[in-house]
């Protein structure tokens, strides 16, 4: 038996599980190896200091201590008092809510059933598009007005205005708001002022304007423009 | 639960037998305070040097003592007299060891001021003697070989240090310690040799014991 092979048996010769040979031939090196030996020795001295140790003791009993903690536990939920659900903690709220709540059910269908032959409230027409969202400044949404950094459309190309048309207009002069786009075409002609039946084909004749479109810093720009028209009979003088 | 009417039994030992140990248990289940409070008594001093031993702090292990009854008191309707009471126990305190030390690990806690705390201890406890005349000589002696042991067995890994407690101190089998740690029987043996061979290094040489 080979010093590395007592080394590694000798927990279980300590512990009486080899067999009778093997404890023998183990027995005999260790009487004849010093170094085994010595060894030995030093386990059995280490393991008996381990065993006598003083066995710790509690200073107090744990039972008495164990017990009031399972005293405490079954009392009951503790912590779990503080946060129960809010309809746990106020156990009466619902049921005392519930005669509230029918009284405004009845008050509520009193006030329908009262109101109903009332007179009907009167509709209110808004022109909601004239004060909607303007788009951004120099478009046909919200046109900008001549001025020195806004150069005037000029007329590139005119309907005809007859004479005919011009009789129709009648006495009354017309307030004309023109919106000159950026193409040049006329996006809006609205009536300001004046009698807009016998204005209608005058009105037609000026939507049909081509122009030149305003500019500003040489881009062009939708341009509102105002236009008072009036009649005026040029007869030749008397002689 | 009344704490302070606990009758205890001291000489109601161990070795009583399995069926001293059954009615306890049956009588614990049934709700029984006093027998509960037999089984804690019986069990204590035990649970706590293991739990000492293995933790090397005093104070964490009367805490964790503690914690061990309690889980005793809530698992025992599931202990099936497979292994005896006191294996059972065993396991649950060689669990809860090993957590608080996941747990202490986890939060780097100071090793060092556990073991103060058990030498401290440890010495009140030898300054009671050991029942018999000694010398001055003999006692400080004894106390210097009782903190070696103490300091080797912290050096050893806490597997190694369980096996080792179950065997040399509380005298179990390697049956029965492969009971209580939940191992084969074949590793238990491998584990105790190098588990005697890393005590034997630490208190011989002082070295470094081998994990």
């Amino acid at each position: 038996m080979t010093c590395g092979q007592v080394r590694k048996r000798l927990s279980e010769y300590m512990d009486g599980e080899l067999g009778v040979r093997p404890a023998r031939a183990l027995t005999g090196h260790l009487e004849a190896c010093p170094s085994c030996g010595g060894r030995w020795r030093s386990l059995r001295t280490a393991l008996e200091a381990l065993a006598e140790a003083p066995r710790l003791e509690p200073r107090e009993p744990i039972a008495a201590r164990v017990l009031d903690r399972l005293e405490v536990e079954s009392r009951g939920p503790g912590l779990a008092l503080l946060f129960r659900p809010f309809w746990k903690t106020r156990p009466l709220i619902f049921p005392s809510l519930l005669p509230a709540a029918a009284l405004l059910v009845v008050v509520l269908a009193a006030a329908l059933a009262l109101d109903r032959d009332a007179e009907p409230l009167p509709t209110v027409i808004t022109r909601g598009a004239e004060w909607g969202p303007t788009g951004p400044s120099g478009t046909e949404s919200n046109p900008l007005f001549l001025s020195s950094e806004v150069s005037a459309p000029r007329v590139r190309t005119a309907a005809p205005i007859t004479a005919d048309l011009m009789v129709a207009l009648g006495e009354e002069p017309l307030f004309v708001e023109t919106v000159v786009a950026r193409d040049g075409s006329v996006s809006t002609v609205t009536l300001l002022d004046g009698d807009s039946q016998q204005a209608g084909p005058l009105l037609e004749a000026l939507r049909r304007q081509r122009f030149e479109p305003g500019r500003r810093n040489g881009r062009p720009v939708a341009v509102s423009l105002y236009r008072l028209i009036s009649r005026m009979e040029v007869r030749p003088p008397i002689t | 639960m009344a704490a302070g009417d606990i009758a205890l039994r001291p000489a109601e030992a161990l070795a009583g037998g399995a069926s001293l140990e059954r009615g306890l248990v049956e009588e614990c289940c049934r709700g029984d305070a006093q027998a509960f409070a037999r089984l804690v008594a019986l069990h204590e001093g035990m649970v706590f040097n293991l739990a000492a031993r293995l933790l090397g702090d005093a104070e964490e292990a009367r805490d964790l003592a503690q914690e061990v009854f309690l889980q005793v008191y809530r698992t025992l309707g599931r202990f099936e007299g497979r292994s005896t009471l006191k294996t059972w126990i065993y396991r649950i305190v060689v669990n809860q060891c090993r957590n608080r030390r996941r747990w202490w690990r986890r939060r780097r806690k100071d090793r060092s001021r556990s073991l103060e705390t058990l030498t401290r201890s440890e010495e009140e406890r030898l300054a009671e003697g050991s029942g018999r005349m000694e010398g001055p000589d003999e006692r400080v002696e004894r106390r210097e070989r009782a903190r070696a042991v103490q300091s080797a067995l912290q050096r050893l890994s806490f597997g190694h240090r369980a096996v080792l407690l179950l065997r040399e101190v509380e005298g179990l089998s390697c049956e029965e310690i492969a009971a209580a740690l939940a191992l084969p029987e074949g590793t238990v043996k491998s584990r105790l040799s190098r588990a005697r061979e890393s005590l034997r290094r630490a208190l011989t040489d002082g070295k470094e014991a081998a994990p």
